[in-house]
């Protein structure tokens, strides 16, 4: 039995399902992501587990006790919200200590565990301050040791760092993933960025309208998308309608090219997926040979993002950017290689 | 509008509410010919009616903020946090007292409250005073709630509220230790109000028949001539007085100074 286990569980609003049978299950210190469109469902699947929202049906259960019947101060949860949620008449260390304080711990022990709590966020000096005289990071990472000071059983967390500036975003998305593996506290993060779920995440669960459309690692959910909509929606992905010539050996003929997977695959239609660093340009020996116009290109720096038009299928391509080879430039026509076992083929 | 024009009219008003109180000062100094004496302000307060009743009004109007804060902050926050819907409703229930006359009010206390009633509060003296506080705390609700709504509305109640239950807060302890604290700048203006018109009083306390400040203050304004303007000189210091508290308060609380 794993230590978190949500089954078959539905939510609506009058009519408007916005769960449907979601299911999941979190083994002891996980990091989970849900990720997926705003709307999706996501807060609404986080706000049952804290107790906020009641089930239309289904179960919630903790370390093996269904908590669907517990009011919210009765369950175990630390919870970070996208606005902080400081209390903005105490201190920092009395935010800190307040769950402590509710339970009844002696005063000795609270300062004692406040000061560990101020410690573990890097945050040692500021606990006399108040809420507004933080900056925003400061603020969502009290938020989090006070969220953690009460030793929850679950953390959840409903994009917490989506108010903050993408600098902050970055360094305190690596602090959680420290922190939390610090303590192997139980983790279910909300999150519409992908970027954030695919380099935190031990498991990224993609929600669409109210659907555990995936649940899988990091690497899996990119590299094999289960359905058109993950493969959509994590990472760029190229879409191409293709013909299957050959589905035993997966041959098939897109803009124009032809091209083998090495893989039997459905006959008639297929649509393939490319991401864009799946391509090169040139000509490498073993690979299948694409060739297109450049129609745009955009350098970002690192990365050099090219349009190509592929018989008159769009297809995005990024380069690194070299310095021991010229750019290519815009209406030349290139020769692009890919690994045709790479190419996804996509489902659902 | 000129500089000089902004004065002119910033003097005006001030001429105009300071005047009467230097007049009424005046007068109540007057009371030994030709000469200024506080010899009216020694008779108002050597007069024990003065305290029995002073004290009385003092003890009531506390009484008053106590249960209005009880009855308000909790229901403006439950209204705020899950009957979001029905507050023009609410909103427009504590304006009623504004509509209807204080008289109209207490004859109903007084048929619904009888001594051949179902509920005989005019019985016995402590239910008269009862029944006499929860009619100024009624009179008192524009703007007590008014003042706790818009104190709730800088912060936002919903977040904060179930921040402080996932920390395993029950009810009794948001509004106490959340709740409250975050709008005690507001309570406390509420609460000012609801002093003044406790203490100014009349129909309520005349009519259920209790020795309050209000009746007192028209007895003394019937039948003497230097007297009452000490009286409502008092007042009014006392007046300023609790508005001076406000503003320390308000100075004191740190955590009201920038943020919001
Ligand atoms: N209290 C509510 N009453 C009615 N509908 C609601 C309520 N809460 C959420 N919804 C609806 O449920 C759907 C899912 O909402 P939810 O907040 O879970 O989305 P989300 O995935 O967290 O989106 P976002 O990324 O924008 O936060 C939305 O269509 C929303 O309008
Ligand atoms: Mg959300």
């Amino acid at each position: 039995m794993s230590f978190l286990t949500i089954s078959h569980l539905e939510k609506s609003f009058g009519v408007t399902r916005v769960v449907k049978n979601f299911n999941l299950d979190v083994e002891k210190g996980e990091f989970i992501s849900l990720l997926g469109p705003s709307g999706c469902g996501k807060t609404t699947v986080l706000r049952m587990v804290a107790g906020f929202e009641t089930p239309s049906a289904g179960n919630i259960t903790i370390e093996g006790r269904e908590v669907s019947s517990l009011r919210p101060n009765q369950r175990n949860i630390g919870m970070v919200f996208q606005a902080y949620a400081l209390f903005p008449n105490l201190t920092v260390a009395q935010n800190v200590g307040f769950g402590l304080r509710v339970k009844g711990v002696p005063a000795r022990e609270i300062a004692a565990r406040v000061e560990e709590m101020l410690a573990l966020i890097g945050l040692p000096e500021l606990g006399d301050r108040y809420p507004f005289q933080l900056s925003g990071g400061q603020q969502q990472r009290v938020a989090l040791a006070r969220a953690l000071a009460p030793k929850p059983q679950v953390l959840l967390l409903d994009e917490p760092l989506s108010a903050l500036d993408a600098k902050v975003r970055v360094s305190l998305r690596n602090e959680i993933r420290a922190i939390q593996r610090e303590l192997g506290i139980t983790t279910i993060f909300v999150t519409h960025d992908q970027e954030e779920a695919l380099s935190m995440s031990d498991r990224i669960v993609v929600m669409h309208q109210g659907v555990a459309e995936q649940v899988g690692t990091p690497f899996e959910i990119y590299n094999t998308p289960a359905t058109r909509f993950v493969a959509g929606f994590v990472g760029t992905l190229n879409t191409l309608d293709a013909k299957v010539l050959d589905p035993s050996i997966g041959r098939v003929k897109l803009g124009g090219n032809e091209m083998t997977l090495g893989r039997a695959i459905p006959p008639g239609e297929a649509l393939l997926g490319l991401r864009p660093e799946m391509l090169r340009l040139g000509a490498h020996p073993g690979e299948a040979a694409l060739t297109g116009t450049i129609t745009e290109l955009d350098f970002l720096g690192s990365v050099i993002r090219l349009r190509i038009d592929l018989g008159g299928q769009p297809l995005a391509v990024d380069l690194f950017n070299t310095t021991r080879q010229a750019p290519p430039k815009v209406g030349e026509t290139v020769s692009l290689a890919l690994n045709p076992s790479d190419a996804l083929v996509i489902g659902g | 509008m000129t500089r000089a024009a902004s004065w002119a009219v910033l003097l005006l008003g001030l001429t105009y509410f300071i005047l009467p109180l230097v007049g009424m000062v005046e007068f109540s100094l007057s009371m030994r010919r030709g000469e200024y004496s506080f010899d009216a302000y020694a008779a108002v307060l050597a007069d024990p009616q003065f305290r029995e009743t002073f004290s009385y009004s003092v003890v009531m109007a506390l009484l008053t903020i106590v249960f209005g804060i009880l009855l308000v902050v909790p229901t403006a926050f439950w209204v705020r946090l899950k009957l979001p819907r029905l507050r023009p409703l609410v909103e427009f229930v504590t304006l009623l007292p504004l509509v209807i006359p204080a008289i109209v009010t207490v004859f109903g206390y007084i048929r619904l409250y009888n001594t051949s009633s179902w509920l005989p509060l005019t019985g016995t003296i402590f239910g008269t005073n009862l029944l006499l506080m929860f009619g100024y705390a009624m009179l008192s609700l524009p703007y007590m709630y008014r003042a706790v709504d818009t104190g709730l509305r800088t912060i936002d109640v919903a977040t904060l509220t179930e921040a402080a239950q996932s920390l395993g807060a029950g009810w009794v302890t948001i509004i106490t230790r959340l709740i409250l604290p975050n709008v005690l700048v507001a309570v406390l203006s509420g609460s000012f109000v609801t002093f003044a018109i406790v203490m100014g009083e009349f129909t309520m306390a005349a009519l259920l028949n209790r020795p309050a400040f209000g009746p007192y203050l028209q007895l003394m304004g019937a039948n003497k001539a230097y007297e009452p303007f000490a009286l409502a000189t008092i007042a009014f210091i006392i007046t300023w007085a609790c508005m001076g508290l406000i503003q320390l308060v308000t100075r004191f609380t740190k955590h009201d100074k920038a943020g919001r």
